[in-house]
Protein backbone atom coordinates (compact mmCIF):
# COMPACT_ATOMS: atom_id res chain seq x y z
CA UNK A 1 0.00 0.00 0.00
CA UNK A 2 1.44 3.40 -0.97
CA UNK A 3 1.89 6.22 1.55
CA UNK A 4 -0.92 8.08 -0.21
CA UNK A 5 -3.30 5.13 0.18
CA UNK A 6 -2.31 4.51 3.78
CA UNK A 7 -2.65 8.19 4.72
CA UNK A 8 -6.05 8.61 3.08
CA UNK A 9 -7.23 5.40 4.74
CA UNK A 10 -6.16 6.70 8.16
CA UNK A 11 -7.63 10.16 7.63
CA UNK A 12 -10.86 9.41 5.77
CA UNK A 13 -11.60 5.88 7.06
CA UNK A 14 -13.39 4.78 3.85
CA UNK A 15 -13.87 1.21 5.06
CA UNK A 16 -15.39 1.97 8.46
CA UNK A 17 -19.09 1.23 8.77
CA UNK A 18 -21.35 4.20 9.39
CA UNK A 19 -22.93 4.10 12.85
CA UNK A 20 -25.51 6.12 14.74
CA UNK A 21 -22.77 7.13 17.16
CA UNK A 22 -20.78 8.66 14.32
CA UNK A 23 -23.80 10.56 13.01
CA UNK A 24 -24.75 11.90 16.42
CA UNK A 25 -21.19 12.78 17.41
CA UNK A 26 -20.58 14.61 14.14
CA UNK A 27 -23.70 16.73 14.59
CA UNK A 28 -22.60 17.60 18.13
CA UNK A 29 -19.12 18.44 16.85
CA UNK A 30 -20.64 20.63 14.14
CA UNK A 31 -22.77 22.35 16.79
CA UNK A 32 -19.63 23.00 18.87
CA UNK A 33 -17.72 24.51 15.94
CA UNK A 34 -20.59 26.67 14.74
CA UNK A 35 -21.38 27.91 18.26
CA UNK A 36 -17.77 29.02 18.60
CA UNK A 37 -17.86 30.68 15.17
CA UNK A 38 -20.91 32.72 16.20
CA UNK A 39 -19.42 33.58 19.61
CA UNK A 40 -16.13 34.77 18.10
CA UNK A 41 -17.82 36.65 15.25
CA UNK A 42 -19.75 38.76 17.77
CA UNK A 43 -16.82 39.21 20.19
CA UNK A 44 -14.59 40.42 17.35
CA UNK A 45 -17.41 42.52 15.92
CA UNK A 46 -17.97 44.38 19.19
CA UNK A 47 -14.23 44.90 19.72
CA UNK A 48 -13.73 46.33 16.24
CA UNK A 49 -16.05 49.25 16.89
CA UNK A 50 -13.30 50.98 18.88
CA UNK A 51 -10.56 50.41 16.31
CA UNK A 52 -9.76 53.36 14.10
CA UNK A 53 -6.62 52.47 12.15
CA UNK A 54 -5.08 49.36 10.63
CA UNK A 55 -1.69 48.86 12.30
CA UNK A 56 -0.93 45.39 10.93
CA UNK A 57 -2.67 44.17 7.75
CA UNK A 58 -3.28 40.40 7.87
CA UNK A 59 -4.64 38.05 5.20
CA UNK A 60 -6.94 39.81 2.78
CA UNK A 61 -6.21 43.12 4.56
CA UNK A 62 -2.94 43.15 2.61
CA UNK A 63 -5.02 43.88 -0.49
CA UNK A 64 -8.05 45.83 0.71
CA UNK A 65 -8.28 48.50 3.38
CA UNK A 66 -10.36 46.80 6.07
CA UNK A 67 -10.78 49.99 8.12
CA UNK A 68 -14.28 50.21 6.54
CA UNK A 69 -15.17 47.47 9.05
CA UNK A 70 -14.66 49.92 11.94
CA UNK A 71 -17.42 52.33 10.89
CA UNK A 72 -21.24 52.23 10.71
CA UNK A 73 -21.41 48.98 12.73
CA UNK A 74 -20.28 47.02 9.65
CA UNK A 75 -18.43 44.57 11.90
CA UNK A 76 -21.71 43.85 13.72
CA UNK A 77 -23.61 43.49 10.45
CA UNK A 78 -20.94 41.00 9.35
CA UNK A 79 -21.34 39.10 12.64
CA UNK A 80 -25.11 38.95 12.07
CA UNK A 81 -24.57 37.69 8.50
CA UNK A 82 -22.17 34.99 9.68
CA UNK A 83 -24.66 33.95 12.36
CA UNK A 84 -27.58 33.66 9.93
CA UNK A 85 -25.59 31.79 7.28
CA UNK A 86 -24.11 29.36 9.78
CA UNK A 87 -27.45 28.62 11.46
CA UNK A 88 -29.14 28.03 8.10
CA UNK A 89 -26.27 25.77 7.00
CA UNK A 90 -26.47 23.83 10.25
CA UNK A 91 -30.11 23.05 9.56
CA UNK A 92 -29.24 22.27 5.93
CA UNK A 93 -31.22 25.15 4.54
CA UNK A 94 -29.93 27.01 1.49
CA UNK A 95 -26.90 26.44 -0.69
CA UNK A 96 -24.04 24.03 -0.12
CA UNK A 97 -21.68 26.99 -0.52
CA UNK A 98 -22.90 28.53 2.73
CA UNK A 99 -20.21 27.32 5.11
CA UNK A 100 -17.55 28.45 2.64
CA UNK A 101 -19.13 31.89 2.32
CA UNK A 102 -19.36 32.08 6.12
CA UNK A 103 -15.63 31.26 6.19
CA UNK A 104 -14.81 34.18 3.88
CA UNK A 105 -16.84 36.56 6.07
CA UNK A 106 -15.25 35.06 9.19
CA UNK A 107 -11.79 35.68 7.69
CA UNK A 108 -12.77 39.31 7.11
CA UNK A 109 -13.94 39.54 10.72
CA UNK A 110 -10.61 38.14 11.95
CA UNK A 111 -8.40 40.46 9.89
CA UNK A 112 -10.51 43.44 10.95
CA UNK A 113 -10.37 42.55 14.63
CA UNK A 114 -6.69 41.67 14.64
CA UNK A 115 -5.47 44.59 12.58
CA UNK A 116 -3.99 46.19 15.70
CA UNK A 117 -0.72 44.26 15.74
CA UNK A 118 -1.58 41.07 17.59
CA UNK A 119 -1.59 37.75 15.66
CA UNK A 120 -3.36 35.30 17.96
CA UNK A 121 -3.71 31.64 17.04
CA UNK A 122 -6.27 30.57 19.64
CA UNK A 123 -9.11 30.56 17.08
CA UNK A 124 -7.16 28.94 14.23
CA UNK A 125 -8.59 25.48 14.82
CA UNK A 126 -12.14 26.83 14.78
CA UNK A 127 -11.41 28.74 11.56
CA UNK A 128 -9.80 25.69 10.03
CA UNK A 129 -12.80 23.56 10.98
CA UNK A 130 -15.23 26.02 9.37
CA UNK A 131 -13.07 25.99 6.24
CA UNK A 132 -13.11 22.17 6.22
CA UNK A 133 -16.90 22.21 6.49
CA UNK A 134 -17.00 24.70 3.63
CA UNK A 135 -14.84 22.59 1.33
CA UNK A 136 -16.51 19.33 2.37
CA UNK A 137 -19.99 20.62 1.60
CA UNK A 138 -18.96 22.01 -1.78
CA UNK A 139 -17.25 18.86 -3.04
CA UNK A 140 -19.34 16.08 -1.49
CA UNK A 141 -23.08 15.59 -1.51
CA UNK A 142 -23.42 12.38 0.48
CA UNK A 143 -23.47 13.02 4.21
CA UNK A 144 -21.17 10.10 5.00
CA UNK A 145 -18.52 11.40 2.58
CA UNK A 146 -18.92 14.95 3.86
CA UNK A 147 -18.32 13.77 7.43
CA UNK A 148 -15.30 11.63 6.64
CA UNK A 149 -13.70 14.32 4.48
CA UNK A 150 -14.30 17.15 6.95
CA UNK A 151 -12.99 15.19 9.91
CA UNK A 152 -9.95 13.91 8.03
CA UNK A 153 -9.08 17.39 6.79
CA UNK A 154 -9.29 18.85 10.29
CA UNK A 155 -7.04 16.07 11.62
CA UNK A 156 -4.55 16.58 8.77
CA UNK A 157 -4.11 20.33 9.28
CA UNK A 158 -4.14 20.09 13.08
CA UNK A 159 -1.26 17.59 13.06
CA UNK A 160 0.59 19.55 10.40
CA UNK A 161 0.23 22.78 12.41
CA UNK A 162 1.92 21.41 15.52
CA UNK A 163 4.78 19.81 13.62
CA UNK A 164 5.35 22.93 11.52
CA UNK A 165 5.52 24.95 14.77
CA UNK A 166 8.33 22.65 15.98
CA UNK A 167 10.20 23.07 12.69
CA UNK A 168 9.70 26.85 12.76
CA UNK A 169 11.51 26.88 16.13
CA UNK A 170 14.33 24.74 14.79
CA UNK A 171 14.73 26.91 11.69
CA UNK A 172 14.48 30.28 13.48
CA UNK A 173 16.58 29.54 16.57
CA UNK A 174 18.24 26.15 16.20
CA UNK A 175 18.73 23.30 18.61
CA UNK A 176 19.37 25.67 21.54
CA UNK A 177 15.76 26.88 21.32
CA UNK A 178 15.04 24.85 24.45
CA UNK A 179 17.68 26.65 26.55
CA UNK A 180 15.97 27.47 29.87
CA UNK A 181 16.95 31.15 29.91
CA UNK A 182 14.69 31.66 26.89
CA UNK A 183 11.79 30.59 29.08
CA UNK A 184 12.90 33.13 31.71
CA UNK A 185 12.68 35.88 29.11
CA UNK A 186 9.17 34.75 28.04
CA UNK A 187 8.00 34.54 31.64
CA UNK A 188 9.17 38.14 32.16
CA UNK A 189 7.28 39.14 28.99
CA UNK A 190 4.09 37.44 30.12
CA UNK A 191 4.46 38.93 33.60
CA UNK A 192 4.46 42.36 31.92
CA UNK A 193 1.36 41.42 29.91
CA UNK A 194 -0.54 40.30 33.01
CA UNK A 195 0.51 43.42 34.92
CA UNK A 196 -0.71 45.49 31.99
CA UNK A 197 -4.00 43.59 31.78
CA UNK A 198 -4.93 43.28 35.45
CA UNK A 199 -2.50 45.48 37.38
CA UNK A 200 -1.22 42.58 39.52
CA UNK A 201 0.88 39.44 39.01
CA UNK A 202 2.04 36.43 41.04
CA UNK A 203 4.26 33.56 39.96
CA UNK A 204 2.75 30.06 40.14
CA UNK A 205 4.67 26.92 41.18
CA UNK A 206 5.77 25.97 37.66
CA UNK A 207 7.06 29.47 36.91
CA UNK A 208 8.93 29.50 40.25
CA UNK A 209 10.48 26.11 39.44
CA UNK A 210 11.54 27.31 35.98
CA UNK A 211 13.02 30.54 37.35
CA UNK A 212 14.81 28.70 40.17
CA UNK A 213 16.50 26.14 37.93
CA UNK A 214 17.74 26.66 34.38
CA UNK A 215 17.94 22.87 33.75
CA UNK A 216 14.31 22.52 34.87
CA UNK A 217 13.30 25.35 32.50
CA UNK A 218 15.25 23.61 29.71
CA UNK A 219 13.44 20.31 30.35
CA UNK A 220 10.04 22.09 30.26
CA UNK A 221 10.83 23.63 26.86
CA UNK A 222 12.32 20.41 25.47
CA UNK A 223 9.23 18.37 26.41
CA UNK A 224 7.03 21.00 24.76
CA UNK A 225 9.08 20.95 21.57
CA UNK A 226 9.07 17.14 21.29
CA UNK A 227 5.30 17.11 21.85
CA UNK A 228 4.81 19.65 19.06
CA UNK A 229 7.09 17.72 16.73
CA UNK A 230 4.97 14.59 17.22
CA UNK A 231 1.87 16.45 15.94
CA UNK A 232 1.64 14.64 12.59
CA UNK A 233 1.33 11.31 14.43
CA UNK A 234 -2.35 12.14 15.01
CA UNK A 235 -2.86 11.25 11.33
CA UNK A 236 -2.72 7.61 12.52
CA UNK A 237 -5.91 6.57 14.29
CA UNK A 238 -4.21 4.21 16.74
CA UNK A 239 -1.80 6.91 17.97
CA UNK A 240 -4.27 9.80 17.97
CA UNK A 241 -5.61 9.61 21.57
CA UNK A 242 -2.09 9.37 23.05
CA UNK A 243 -0.58 12.19 21.00
CA UNK A 244 -3.62 14.42 21.56
CA UNK A 245 -3.35 13.78 25.31
CA UNK A 246 0.29 14.90 25.14
CA UNK A 247 -0.67 18.04 23.19
CA UNK A 248 -3.41 18.90 25.68
CA UNK A 249 -0.90 18.52 28.53
CA UNK A 250 1.46 20.80 26.59
CA UNK A 251 -1.27 23.47 26.32
CA UNK A 252 -1.85 23.24 30.06
CA UNK A 253 1.91 23.66 30.52
CA UNK A 254 1.89 26.76 28.26
CA UNK A 255 -0.98 28.20 30.31
CA UNK A 256 0.93 27.63 33.55
CA UNK A 257 4.32 28.93 32.39
CA UNK A 258 3.29 31.71 30.02
CA UNK A 259 -0.30 32.51 30.97
CA UNK A 260 -1.51 31.92 27.42
CA UNK A 261 -4.88 30.17 27.24
CA UNK A 262 -5.99 28.10 24.28
CA UNK A 263 -9.51 27.18 25.43
CA UNK A 264 -11.05 26.63 21.99
CA UNK A 265 -8.05 24.53 20.96
CA UNK A 266 -8.26 22.32 24.05
CA UNK A 267 -12.03 21.76 23.73
CA UNK A 268 -11.70 20.86 20.07
CA UNK A 269 -8.69 18.62 20.68
CA UNK A 270 -10.75 16.75 23.26
CA UNK A 271 -13.49 16.30 20.64
CA UNK A 272 -11.29 15.18 17.76
CA UNK A 273 -8.78 13.19 19.80
CA UNK A 274 -10.83 10.43 21.34
CA UNK A 275 -13.21 7.77 19.99
CA UNK A 276 -16.42 9.49 21.11
CA UNK A 277 -18.49 7.94 18.31
CA UNK A 278 -17.63 4.42 19.49
CA UNK A 279 -18.47 5.40 23.05
CA UNK A 280 -21.85 6.77 21.94
CA UNK A 281 -22.52 3.54 20.02
CA UNK A 282 -21.86 1.52 23.14
CA UNK A 283 -24.30 3.50 25.25
CA UNK A 284 -26.69 4.73 22.55
CA UNK A 285 -29.74 3.02 23.95
CA UNK A 286 -29.40 5.16 27.12
CA UNK A 287 -29.14 8.47 25.23
CA UNK A 288 -32.50 10.21 25.01
CA UNK A 289 -33.32 11.34 21.50
CA UNK A 290 -30.42 9.47 19.88
CA UNK A 291 -32.80 7.70 17.53
CA UNK A 292 -33.42 11.10 15.95
CA UNK A 293 -29.78 11.39 14.93
CA UNK A 294 -30.48 9.88 11.54
CA UNK A 295 -33.29 12.36 11.01
CA UNK A 296 -31.10 15.30 12.00
CA UNK A 297 -28.57 14.18 9.46
CA UNK A 298 -30.94 14.42 6.51
CA UNK B 1 -15.57 4.21 -1.29
CA UNK B 2 -12.27 3.71 -3.07
CA UNK B 3 -13.12 6.51 -5.47
CA UNK B 4 -14.10 8.68 -2.53
CA UNK B 5 -10.72 8.04 -0.88
CA UNK B 6 -8.88 9.13 -4.02
CA UNK B 7 -11.03 12.19 -4.57
CA UNK B 8 -10.82 13.23 -0.92
CA UNK B 9 -7.03 12.93 -0.99
CA UNK B 10 -6.84 15.03 -4.17
CA UNK B 11 -8.97 17.78 -2.64
CA UNK B 12 -6.95 17.65 0.58
CA UNK B 13 -3.71 18.00 -1.37
CA UNK B 14 -5.22 20.85 -3.39
CA UNK B 15 -6.07 22.62 -0.12
CA UNK B 16 -2.57 21.88 1.15
CA UNK B 17 -1.03 23.51 -1.93
CA UNK B 18 -3.22 26.61 -1.44
CA UNK B 19 -2.14 26.62 2.24
CA UNK B 20 1.53 26.39 1.20
CA UNK B 21 1.26 29.23 -1.32
CA UNK B 22 -0.66 31.50 1.06
CA UNK B 23 1.62 31.07 4.09
CA UNK B 24 4.77 31.24 1.97
CA UNK B 25 3.73 34.58 0.47
CA UNK B 26 2.33 36.11 3.69
CA UNK B 27 5.12 35.63 6.23
CA UNK B 28 3.69 32.35 7.51
CA UNK B 29 0.21 33.71 8.31
CA UNK B 30 -2.98 33.67 6.26
CA UNK B 31 -5.74 32.96 8.74
CA UNK B 32 -6.78 30.30 9.49
CA UNK B 33 -3.64 28.92 7.86
CA UNK B 34 -0.41 29.37 9.76
CA UNK B 35 2.98 27.80 10.22
CA UNK B 36 2.60 28.85 13.90
CA UNK B 37 5.82 30.84 14.11
CA UNK B 38 5.05 32.28 17.58
CA UNK B 39 7.87 31.70 20.05
CA UNK B 40 10.07 30.39 17.24
CA UNK B 41 12.69 33.10 17.79
CA UNK B 42 13.94 32.42 21.28
CA UNK B 43 16.04 34.85 23.30
CA UNK B 44 15.10 37.93 21.26
CA UNK B 45 14.57 41.21 23.12
CA UNK B 46 10.91 42.21 23.40
CA UNK B 47 8.96 45.42 23.94
CA UNK B 48 5.56 45.65 25.64
CA UNK B 49 3.61 48.56 27.08
CA UNK B 50 2.04 49.26 30.43
CA UNK B 51 -0.21 52.04 31.75
CA UNK B 52 -0.05 53.64 35.20
CA UNK B 53 -2.13 56.37 36.79
CA UNK B 54 0.29 59.17 37.75
CA UNK B 55 -2.29 61.77 38.77
CA UNK B 56 -0.73 61.98 42.24
CA UNK B 57 2.87 61.33 41.22
CA UNK B 58 5.26 64.34 41.40
CA UNK B 59 6.19 65.66 37.95
CA UNK B 60 9.87 65.06 38.64
CA UNK B 61 9.26 61.29 38.88
CA UNK B 62 6.78 60.78 36.03
CA UNK B 63 9.44 60.36 33.31
CA UNK B 64 11.87 58.31 35.39
CA UNK B 65 13.09 54.99 33.91
CA UNK B 66 12.65 52.14 36.41
CA UNK B 67 12.27 48.36 36.61
CA UNK B 68 8.94 46.54 37.00
CA UNK B 69 9.28 46.39 40.79
CA UNK B 70 9.76 50.16 41.24
CA UNK B 71 7.31 51.49 38.67
CA UNK B 72 5.71 54.89 39.40
CA UNK B 73 2.01 55.57 39.96
CA UNK B 74 -0.93 53.32 40.73
CA UNK B 75 -2.20 50.43 38.65
CA UNK B 76 -4.46 50.74 35.60
CA UNK B 77 -5.94 47.39 34.50
CA UNK B 78 -6.46 47.54 30.73
CA UNK B 79 -9.01 44.73 31.00
CA UNK B 80 -11.26 47.02 33.05
CA UNK B 81 -10.91 49.73 30.40
CA UNK B 82 -11.92 47.17 27.75
CA UNK B 83 -8.61 47.21 25.89
CA UNK B 84 -6.71 44.09 24.86
CA UNK B 85 -3.21 44.48 26.32
CA UNK B 86 -1.46 42.77 23.39
CA UNK B 87 -3.21 45.06 20.91
CA UNK B 88 -2.22 47.96 23.10
CA UNK B 89 1.44 46.91 23.32
CA UNK B 90 1.59 46.51 19.56
CA UNK B 91 -0.11 49.83 19.00
CA UNK B 92 2.53 51.54 21.15
CA UNK B 93 5.59 49.66 19.94
CA UNK B 94 4.73 49.43 16.23
CA UNK B 95 3.56 53.01 15.69
CA UNK B 96 6.41 54.77 13.92
CA UNK B 97 4.98 58.26 13.60
CA UNK B 98 3.13 59.75 16.56
CA UNK B 99 1.06 62.25 14.62
CA UNK B 100 -2.23 63.78 15.77
CA UNK B 101 -4.25 60.86 14.33
CA UNK B 102 -2.33 58.29 16.33
CA UNK B 103 -2.57 60.36 19.52
CA UNK B 104 -6.32 60.77 19.07
CA UNK B 105 -6.67 57.05 18.35
CA UNK B 106 -5.02 56.43 21.72
CA UNK B 107 -7.48 58.67 23.57
CA UNK B 108 -10.33 56.95 21.70
CA UNK B 109 -8.96 53.54 22.65
CA UNK B 110 -8.96 54.40 26.38
CA UNK B 111 -12.19 56.36 26.17
CA UNK B 112 -12.27 59.95 27.54
CA UNK B 113 -14.77 58.75 30.18
CA UNK B 114 -12.25 56.28 31.59
CA UNK B 115 -9.56 58.94 31.61
CA UNK B 116 -11.72 61.47 33.45
CA UNK B 117 -9.53 64.10 35.12
CA UNK B 118 -6.63 61.76 35.71
CA UNK B 119 -3.36 61.50 33.81
CA UNK B 120 -1.99 58.17 32.68
CA UNK B 121 1.57 57.46 31.69
CA UNK B 122 2.25 54.82 29.05
CA UNK B 123 5.62 53.15 29.38
CA UNK B 124 7.49 50.92 27.00
CA UNK B 125 8.69 47.86 28.86
CA UNK B 126 11.80 46.31 27.35
CA UNK B 127 13.16 42.88 28.23
CA UNK B 128 16.43 41.27 27.13
CA UNK B 129 18.94 38.62 28.07
CA UNK B 130 22.30 39.89 29.34
CA UNK B 131 25.71 38.48 28.47
CA UNK B 132 25.58 36.71 31.84
CA UNK B 133 22.32 34.90 30.93
CA UNK B 134 20.09 36.85 33.28
CA UNK B 135 17.00 38.84 32.28
CA UNK B 136 16.85 42.64 32.46
CA UNK B 137 13.52 44.47 32.24
CA UNK B 138 13.38 48.26 32.06
CA UNK B 139 10.33 50.51 32.10
CA UNK B 140 10.70 53.68 30.01
CA UNK B 141 7.87 56.25 30.29
CA UNK B 142 6.84 57.18 26.74
CA UNK B 143 3.57 59.12 26.61
CA UNK B 144 1.46 61.04 29.12
CA UNK B 145 -2.24 60.86 28.29
CA UNK B 146 -4.97 63.20 29.51
CA UNK B 147 -8.58 63.38 28.38
CA UNK B 148 -7.78 65.99 25.72
CA UNK B 149 -4.06 65.75 25.08
CA UNK B 150 -1.09 63.41 24.70
CA UNK B 151 2.41 64.56 25.75
CA UNK B 152 5.75 62.99 24.85
CA UNK B 153 8.68 62.26 27.19
CA UNK B 154 11.02 65.32 27.02
CA UNK B 155 13.96 63.16 28.14
CA UNK B 156 13.76 60.91 25.06
CA UNK B 157 15.29 61.89 21.70
CA UNK B 158 12.81 63.34 19.19
CA UNK B 159 13.27 60.43 16.76
CA UNK B 160 11.63 58.16 19.34
CA UNK B 161 8.31 59.56 18.09
CA UNK B 162 8.85 60.28 14.42
CA UNK B 163 10.83 57.90 12.28
CA UNK B 164 11.82 59.84 9.20
CA UNK B 165 11.98 57.99 5.86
Amino acid sequence: MSIKDRLSKELFEPDRKETEGEILFFRLFELFVMSYVIKLAWEWGYYMVRNSEVVLPLGVANYIDVSFMFEHSISLINAALITLIVIAAFFRRGSRWQYFIAMLLFHLQYVGRFSQGEIPHSANLIGLSLLSFGIGFIFFRETLKQRRFIFGTIIFFTGLGYTSAAFAKLISTGINWADGNHLWLWIAEKKTDILSRTGTFQYNWLQELALYSRPAATVILAIGWITELSGVLIWWRSLRPYVITGIIMMHIGITLTMNIRFDAFIYELILIGYPWAALIDRYISYIPGAQYAQKLNQ
Amino acid sequence: MNLFKQRAFKILMGTFVVYGILVATHKGEFWPFSIYPMFSQAGNPWTRAIVRDVTHTPDSLVWETTDLEHIQGSKVALKKVGVDQIDFSNFISKTEQWDTNRKNALIRMFGPKNLGNSRWVISKVRGRLTAHDSVIVEVVPFLLVKRDTVLTNPLLPKNSYVILP
